[in-house]
């Protein structure tokens, strides 16, 4: 206590100067040159050829987007950042409704979709990308794989599994292991030079930590450790937003890209969307969909799935609060059909039929073949039309 | 359970689990639901899968039948913390709409982060009560694997009776789906 005491009030009088020499400290990072494949009898050469089955299986998986448009737009902006590495990594872009990106040390990139949706530009993108970049360029993987290795608890692993795949074991137990905050702070250092090198607004990774932060908050009861993935094995996101953020005072400028985003994302956030509803964790998807509609991002589409959360929710005062939602996202231009479904769905629970059937009728007119269709015919025919 | 994929393989090595054949005839779940089968199914018994019931035809991990005999109002649709503890808890409400007991079934299989894409949803008369049929596409997170799933329920006196089968969507969904059909349209709730 004592010493955090200290620490604090160090930081506090110091911390442009902190800002000025961790800014400084950054800007000179030098990257190491582009890696070789190690030997396959070494430990690192074990992880290369584990992690190479690994991208095996995913290039196969249906779970990948095949999306090559954005595929190359994501991998373009890793290629940026890691410069002369660029050739060495390769972006998969995966369907998996949660905040996680991670970099295998043989250069196999994963984004999940629940990242994607989870940014506001390009630039908070570039913020994680260039996180898992550092990992990757500091070799962190390899550090984490032989200091696990060292730790008594191994012994049990390798008893478990026997000789055969122990290496591939460890490997796997290793990454389920946290980075050490260290690690954590190099790779947002790293990440950080990286962004501002690449033309990137350095002020929007706080902003990520920040953001997320919100929505872990608004799940009551849970610390944020204890929810993405990525708080599992991370430092706490308020310290991480708040060096974050003097970083990003020492290396002003550079943009946010927001229209560029928006633009490549924008085919799928429907499906992303449906997948984030499902989690069932309603108070942190309102957030987030509060969060994106206060950005400006897809108003219409987002506002129908904040009403899909309210009535799926379904606490007192939440059907009206969906009926408003649906409203909303029914006089945008181009609206999505399903808004009419919703206004339909909740009218008819609220017995207004009049307005229910004409909900209704208005989602089979846009949306003919939905799959729901057969039922919402019986809704009809039930309320007398 | 797919969810409970690596837990339950586990445990069927320990010797934790068992598997029971139900024979062709008439098996009553629970408390009030009465099913026919014509075939031989495996019901698979290992702690933490209640309150479903998981039978197979092909085998643990390949496809799956999920019976819900008798869920009341404010319970579980699932063990706690069987998808690993950090996942969302569905319950089951017996003021839910039709669509809303479909979304909390999506939210069930998607507890792994597994993918569920609705494919039909239509009316159907379940257990000779007025219920639903849903048609669904199943990409299990675990291992990748392509699955095809049709389901059926009712709400009878405010509990849940429902029937869910899905299996790989290529060879072992097709051979066994018109038998998953036949069983939900003799199914019986007393
Ligand atoms: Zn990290």
């Amino acid at each position: 206590m004592k010493r955090r005491q200290v620490l604090a009030a160090g930081a506090a009088c110091c911390a442009s100067l902190l800002a000025r020499s961790a800014g400084a400290q950054a800007m000179h990072y030098a990257a190491p040159e582009r890696f070789g494949r190690p030997d396959i009898a070494s430990d690192e050469g074990g992880l290369w050829a584990l992690m190479d089955r690994e991208e095996k299986g995913l290039r196969r998986s249906p779970l990948v987007l095949r999306d090559e448009k954005l595929k190359n737009y994501v991998q373009d902006i890793a290629c940026r950042l890691g410069s002369e590495h660029c050739p060495d990594i390769r972006v998969y872009l995966v369907r998996t409704p949660l905040f996680n990106a991670s970099m295998a040390p043989n250069g196999m990139m994963q984004v999940w979709t629940g990242l994607l949706l989870r940014m506001e530009n390009e630039a908070q993108l570039a913020a994680v990308l260039g996180h898992e970049i550092g990992h990757y360029l500091q070799r962190h993987s390899v550090e984490r794989l032989r200091d696990i290795r060292s730790k008594s608890a191994f012994g049990q692993v390798l008893s478990l599994f026997g000789l055969i795949g122990a290496v591939g074991q460890i490997a796997v137990a290793a990454s389920a292991y946290a980075y050490g905050r260290e690690h954590e702070h190099e790779a947002d250092r790293i990440g950080a030079v990286l962004m501002h090198r690449a033309g990137y607004d350095v002020a929007e990774a706080a902003k990520v930590w920040n953001n997320l932060l919100k929505e872990v908050r608004a799940r009551e009861g849970k610390e944020p450790e204890q929810t993405a993935p990525l708080f599992a094995s991370h430092p706490a996101p308020p310290e991480r937003r708040d060096i974050l953020g003097q970083i990003a005072a020492a290396m002003p400028g550079g943009s946010r890209g927001d229209d560029a985003y928006r633009r490549h994302v924008a085919a799928h956030l429907d499906e992303w969307l449906q997948d984030e509803v499902k989690r069932g964790q309603y108070a942190e998807s309102l957030a987030l969909i509060s969060r994106q509609i206060g950005s400006g991002f897809a108003p219409g589409l987002m506002s129908y799935y904040r009403g899909e959360v309210y009535r799926l929710r379904a606490e007192p005062g939440d059907q009206d609060l969906a009926l408003a939602d649906y409203r909303l996202a029914a006089q945008m231009p181009d609206p999505p059909a399903v808004a009419f479904r919703g206004i339909g769905l909740i009218c008819r629970q609220q017995g207004q039929n009049g307005e229910a059937v004409q909900g209704f009728r208005r989602y089979l007119e846009l949306a003919p073949a939905a799959p729901d269709a057969a039922f919402i015919q019986s809704y009809l025919a039930e309320l007398g039309s | 359970m797919n969810r409970l994929l690596p837990i339950l393989l586990v445990l069927f090595l320990a010797g934790c689990g068992t598997v029971r054949k139900m024979e062709s005839g008439s098996h009553t779940i629970g408390e009030r639901l009465a099913v026919s089968i014509d075939g031989s199914w495996n019901h698979l018994d290992f702690p933490g899968i209640k309150p479903a019931q998981v039978w197979t035809m092909e085998g643990i991990a390949v496809d799956e039948l999920l019976i819900y005999s008798g869920i009341k109002d404010g319970q579980m649709m699932h063990a706690e913390g069987s998808a690993g503890g950090k996942q969302q808890n569905f319950v089951f409400r017996s003021t839910m709409q039709t669509e809303a007991i479909v979304a909390m079934l999506e939210g069930v299989m998607s507890r792994d982060n597994s993918v569920f894409k609705l494919t039909r949803l239509e009316p159907y008369r379940f257990g000779g009560r007025q219920g639903f049929r849903f048609e669904y596409e199943h990409i299990r997170k675990v291992d990748n694997v392509q699955l095809l799933g049709v389901g059926f329920g009712a709400v009878d006196r405010g509990e849940l009776f429902a029937l869910i089968y899905h299996a790989p969507r290529l060879t072992f969904f097709p051979r066994h789906r018109a038998q998953v059909e036949a069983m939900a349209k003799a199914a019986v709730i007393r």
